[in-house]
Formats: structure tokens, C-alpha cells, sequence
């Protein structure tokens, strides 16, 4: 979804278009997410009248897809692999390794005993 | 022992009063978790490095205040350049213009 993307590159890691649109996604949810807090608010909200939180409902499902947390996958930096992707390094393990074995991570070390 | 539920609920307001929440004692849902949540959009869209600065954005700033830096790599990149057009090995000139057009007949 182009409108979405920054008209400009600004991430300054590993970039193909998964990356892109994954960040163009967290930007979209960024900010959309006070809006659809206020829906959510409405909608769990059991003291207001059944169609106000109806309306909220709806709403809610026809916001774009790309506003939704869920479409948010935590990729890769170095490489754009979606899968084991190490959350504290935001590496996948076979980057993390070459990483942490030349040394370019901070206090990780190999253990051994 | 038993507490009678008036005193209870009494003592639930002042609970209430005095941390400043909501007394809502038949736990009606409100939805008011939703508004307690804190916004995780800022942490997210912060998950991939943001871009670096570029040499020449860096060489553009610092030319505003009158200092001059210089880039080696393009330095030596255009040293290079100017070695090999001496040597008459440069790349050739840009056409200027439209090509001709019957470059592109085929030949008979």
C-alpha cells in the first residue's frame, strides 16, 4: 500500500520490500493507534447504548489493515528474514552468530565449560 | 466475623476517594483498562535504525559554516578519473540530442 510509504527512505538498515513495508505498517499503526484505542474504549464500554458500540464495532473492522498491530512482524535487520529473529538483537540467529562471533556485539560471548 | 457490605462498600469509596479510581462496586465494565494502556505505536515504528547521515548531507551542513571537509574516497575516485582520461582511456562523451534516425533501419 503505497500511501502508506515514506516518500523517502528513512531506515537506515538492510532494505527490501518486506523491511519497507513492514516499517510503513508500525508507521500507519503509529498513527492510527489513538484512534483505535478510542474505538476499542467504546466498544468494550457496556454503559453506552448498544448501537453506539455497534457503530464503534464497525468502525473498527474498516480500518485499513496496515493501521492493525497484528500485521506487525519483527524482521531482520541484516538480512529481512522474518523467522528466528532474535527479539533482543532484532537479528535472525545465523546473523546474530556471524555477528556475535566477530565480536560487534557488546558483551556477548560464546560460552563454553 | 462477619463485615456488614454497607460498611464495606463505605470503605471501598474512601479506598476509591483516596487513591483517586474509579468506585465502580457492582464491577461494571467500563472499558477504562483500554484508556489505562499505555500507546506502544512510538516503540514499534522505532524497531528498524533510523537513516544515518550521508557524507555529502554531512559535507552540505558543515559547508554553511564555512568549513571545508573533504571526502577521501571521492577524492581519490576523481584522481583516478582524471589518470585515466589523461591516458585517453576515459569513458567516452554523452550523445547530446536524439539519436539519428536511420541508425535504425535494418540493413538490406
Amino acid at each position: 500500500m503505497s500511501m502508506f510509504r515514506a516518500k523517502k527512505l528513512d531506515i537506515g538498515c538492510f532494505t527490501n520490500i518486506k523491511i519497507i513495508r513492514d516499517h510503513s505498517k508500525r508507521k500507519a499503526f503509529e498513527a492510527a493507534e489513538p484512534e483505535r484505542q478510542a474505538l476499542r474504549y467504546i466498544i468494550r464500554n457496556t454503559t453506552l447504548p448498544a448501537r453506539t458500540r455497534a457503530i464503534a464495532q464497525l468502525q473498527l473492522t474498516q480500518m485499513h489493515c496496515y493501521t492493525r498491530p497484528t500485521q506487525i512482524r519483527n524482521r531482520c535487520v541484516m538480512g529481512g528474514k522474518s523467522r528466528g529473529v532474535l527479539r533482543a538483537f532484532k537479528m535472525t540467529r545465523f546473523n546474530f552468530r556471524m555477528e556475535a562471533l566477530a565480536g560487534n556485539l557488546p558483551g556477548v560471548k560464546k560460552a563454553s565449560w | 466475623m462477619s463485615v456488614p457490605r454497607a460498611r464495606l462498600l463505605s470503605l471501598m469509596k474512601a479506598q476509591c476517594e483516596l487513591f483517586s479510581t474509579t468506585y465502580n462496586p457492582e464491577g461494571i465494565r467500563t472499558g477504562n483498562k483500554i484508556l489505562r494502556q499505555r500507546l506502544k505505536g512510538p516503540s514499534l515504528a522505532a524497531y528498524y535504525p533510523k537513516k544515518m547521515y550521508k557524507f555529502r548531507e554531512f559535507q552540505e551542513e558543515f559547508g554553511q559554516l564555512e568549513l571545508l571537509v573533504e571526502d577521501d574516497k571521492e577524492v581519490a575516485r576523481l584522481e583516478h578519473v582524471a589518470a585515466l582520461k589523461a591516458r585517453g582511456k576515459g569513458a567516452p562523451k554523452k550523445k547530446s540530442g536524439p539519436p539519428d534516425p536511420t541508425s535504425f533501419k535494418k540493413k538490406k
